[in-house]
């Protein structure tokens, strides 16, 4: 009966630990400057490191894209395009913000740039990784531990760059632990790990500020002035009159 | 610096922008154009001999601009505006926006400058 008692009050004790972490609202990102708080600061990312058989390519890619830079001809990216992120990327976008949408068993994650959506479903088992049909949002469930919403997402599209642009392959898994570092600066720490192109997972932090009242700007990409050659590059539409 | 700030507020490369320059353009807005993924404002700005050359200036996209202080409606046809921009490397009448004196008198930036 005692550990009946003492194991319930546990359970209450980590429902109320729970029920009082809420990040319903907008954030935008925290890129700290100048007077900030260090501490509220992303920490620097682990090194990036590529198997060699990626990271040849990889570096090569980069080179070209400076190169075609260098020349005003940027290579497009898929945001040229008006083509949306996908994860992890979405998750910090220049300095749109997100809006994070707590719901019965589901957090819904909404971007401003490009109006992407992510919904992570609550207390639920992932599925095995070929199950999921490759997309840009994958399959994200969440749980609490403690003060720190866990999210494992993964059916990413190999088509869908991630972080860094680096490449990845159908194996990648994307862990994120969401946290308040205050009670208006989130931290969201997000480990990609993918045995067939990285040497070890690579761990970064996203930063944001809590922005109460902010409404969400809509994001059509309706009006593309930009375009893309034959090889790639950008190019702006410039009219006469 | 330019570079740097622009970094953080354009959702993909400037590098069709040569943002070592800073060309001032003082003209009449025909177009403002509050879009996505960008604004736009087209300037026609008269030259040597009265020719006038028809400037596409690109800005951040409107989440940006109104988080330095712009609104939709701050622009209309026929306003006369001093702006300083980065000219394509192409040479093309063509430019992104760095900073703009409104007909009322402000200067507004092509994004939130200095804020955390």
């Amino acid at each position: 009966m005692k550990s009946i008692v003492i194991a319930t009050s546990f359970v209450l004790l980590a429902t109320t630990a729970a029920a009082q972490v809420d990040l319903t609202g907008v954030w935008a990102p925290y890129r700290g400057g100048r007077g900030a708080d260090p501490k509220l600061a992303a920490p620097a990312a682990t090194p990036l490191v590529l198997k060699p058989q990626y990271a040849g390519p990889f570096e090569a890619k980069r080179k070209a894209d400076a190169d075609a830079a260098a020349k005003g001809e940027p290579i497009a990216s898929g945001a040229v395009a008006c083509v949306p992120y996908g994860m992890p990327r979405m998750m910090q976008v220049a300095l749109y913000p997100i809006e994070i949408l707590p719901t019965q068993g589901q957090i819904t994650i909404v971007t401003e740039a490009f109006s992407e959506v992510r919904r992570i479903y609550m207390n639920t088992p992932q599925l095995p990784m070929g199950d999921v049909p490759p997309g840009y949002y994958g399959r994200s469930v969440g749980k609490w531990e403690g003060d720190t919403l866990v999210v494992d997402t993964i059916g990413i599209k190999t088509t869908v760059p991630a972080y860094q642009n680096i490449p990845h392959s159908d194996q990648m898994r994307i862990t994120e632990r969401l946290r308040l570092v205050t009670k208006d600066i989130l931290h969201d720490q997000i480990t990609i790990d993918d045995p067939v192109v990285l040497e070890k997972p690579i761990t970064y932090t996203l930063a944001y500020r809590r922005m109460p009242g902010y409404e969400m700007v809509e994001f059509v990409c309706d009006n593309n002035r930009e375009y893309i050659d034959e090889k790639g590059g950008t190019h702006l539409r410039v009219r006469d009159r | 610096m330019i570079a740097l700030l622009l970094a953080g507020l354009l959702h993909h490369s400037f590098a069709m922008f040569d943002t070592t320059k800073a060309v001032t353009l003082v003209g009449t807005v025909t177009v403002f154009e509050w879009t996505n993924p960008h604004a736009y404002i087209e300037l026609d700005v008269p030259g040597d001999a009265g020719a006038v050359k028809h400037w596409t200036i690109e800005l951040g996209s409107p989440s940006i601009l109104q988080q330095a202080g712009w609104k939709f409606k701050d622009l209309k046809f026929g306003d006369k505006v001093t702006a300083v921009v980065s000219p394509l490397k192409s040479g093309q009448a063509g430019a992104l926006l760095s900073r703009i004196t409104m007909p009322d008198g402000r200067v507004l930036t092509n994004g939130p400058v200095g804020r955390q």
